[in-house]
């Protein structure tokens, strides 16, 4: 009787864990460079299972530098400010660089009013550009291929 | 090159930076004690940079967190850069949650990401690239 | 178990830790409890007559709240004239003031403090394994 019991409940511990990583997935975009999107609202719970998957992923992968898209996140105020600045110290500590992106004005406002201390945060409008600022960090530049065709071309002239 | 300091933290000299190796609970009086041998061996072989090595530590409260802060501000006074180096994420959640600010401490996933901070900043400080104003 | 002199705070520490480890709890949540006691226990060393307590940990699960654990961390010592004061956030300030009971209440789920100015001190804590 116990049997079936505790099979159901460890089958119900590895759904919550399966859904977990699903909400909050940590995606490496490259080597060094982590990327969160947090979609849909942030309560303490969420937050706290966001920081801890993030920071293991740091460390499984020695990254230096975390995106953390909050675009699909609808309001921001104190409390949720507080989570993310939670996480860029948490990050931090670990010896990570956090840019946020997918800030929107009416954010940005919100979190100047708050009067929190914003002077770890780095922040970007958009994930590409959040993108362009993590790969400079790294020292790492995109070129497009033309231009690597071309100086082959006149180096074979 | 053997081990340095009275403490039962192992410190160790590699070029001009001093590595202390935490491997144990640290009680507070070994705590402080760590923090005198820095102080001490900083200003004996004119140090530039401190490495702590906290990869192994399960537990930071308020108290080793605050003498870390202070570790850090002390050594730069005497002229050492200190770098804080594998802070766990259970340690680094309890931290942050604990409000400890951890201004100013620099810190590094792993001792060999520390180690190049640190040859950076050493060798940054030398050639007087910072810039004033 | 007792609280006599500043080896004390270790050993309650790494005892605790062991027992919520055992119960099952997380990293984190190690983590926290471990951190939460050796502020107490630290109270206890500094403030109490002769740094003398006690450390009581108790694995209080049930049925319905699930796998928990409470800490009764006690000492006969001069006692807490303010209890809202010690709890006001003025904790990061600098080393030496304060109790660090804010910060400690934000690693537990519940925190209870009785004391009275003469009659000593008693914090229980409480958390519970999500």
């Amino acid at each position: 009787m116990s049997g079936a019991h505790d099979r159901h409940q460890s089958m119900i511990d590895q759904q919550r864990m399966t859904i977990t990583e699903l909400q909050t997935p940590v995606i490496q975009v490259w080597k060094g460079i982590l990327a969160l999107p947090i979609v849909g609202s942030l309560d303490t719970a969420r937050a706290q299972e966001m920081n801890e998957a993030l920071l293991e992923k740091i460390v499984q992968t020695e990254s230096d530098i975390v995106i953390l898209d909050i675009t699909g996140v609808p309001v921001v105020d104190t409390a949720v400010a507080k989570h993310l600045l939670e996480t860029v110290s948490a990050a931090r500590l670990l010896g990570a660089e956090v840019l946020i992106v997918g800030l929107s004005t009416r954010t940005a406002l919100t979190l100047v009013q708050l009067g929190l201390d914003l002077s770890h945060v780095t922040t970007r409008t958009t994930m590409a550009r959040g993108l362009e600022l993590a790969f400079d960090r790294l020292g790492l530049e995109v070129v497009p291929k033309r231009a690597a065709a071309a100086s082959e071309w006149a180096g074979s002239a | 090159m053997g081990r340095l300091g009275v403490s039962r933290v192992p410190i160790v000299r590699v070029e001009d930076t001093l590595i202390a190796t935490v491997l144990e609970d640290l009680s507070d009086r070994d705590a402080l004690l760590l923090q005198e041998d820095l102080g001490r061996l900083i200003e004996r072989t004119g140090a530039a940079g401190v490495l702590l090595d906290l990869t192994v530590v399960e537990i930071v409260d308020s108290f080793l967190g605050r003498l870390i802060t202070d570790i850090t501000a002390a050594s730069r006074l005497l002229g050492a850069e200190t770098i804080v180096v594998g802070i766990q994420p259970a340690v680094a959640v309890t931290l942050v949650e604990l409000g400890l600010e951890f201004k100013g401490v620099r810190t590094a996933l792993t001792p060999e990401k520390g180690r190049r901070l640190l040859r950076q900043s050493i060798a940054e400080s030398r050639t007087g690239k910072y810039r004033r104003g | 178990m007792e609280v006599v002199g500043e080896e004390s705070i270790v050993a309650a520490r790494q005892r605790a830790r062991e027992m919520v480890r055992s119960l099952g709890f997380g990293m984190l949540d190690q983590s926290r409890i471990a951190t939460a006691v050796s502020e107490l226990t630290r109270n206890i060393v500094r403030y109490a007559t002769d740094g003398r307590g006690e450390v009581v940990i108790r694995d209080i699960s049930s049925d319905d709240r699930g796998i928990g654990i409470e800490i009764v961390v006690s000492d006969s010592g001069p006692g807490i004239e303010d209890i809202s004061l010690a709890m006001r956030d003025g904790f990061t300030s600098g080393p030496g003031l304060g109790l660090g009971l804010p910060g400690t209440r934000r690693l537990v789920d519940e925190m209870e403090i009785n004391s009275a100015l003469g009659r000593g001190t008693v914090v229980t804590i409480r958390k519970w394994r999500r």
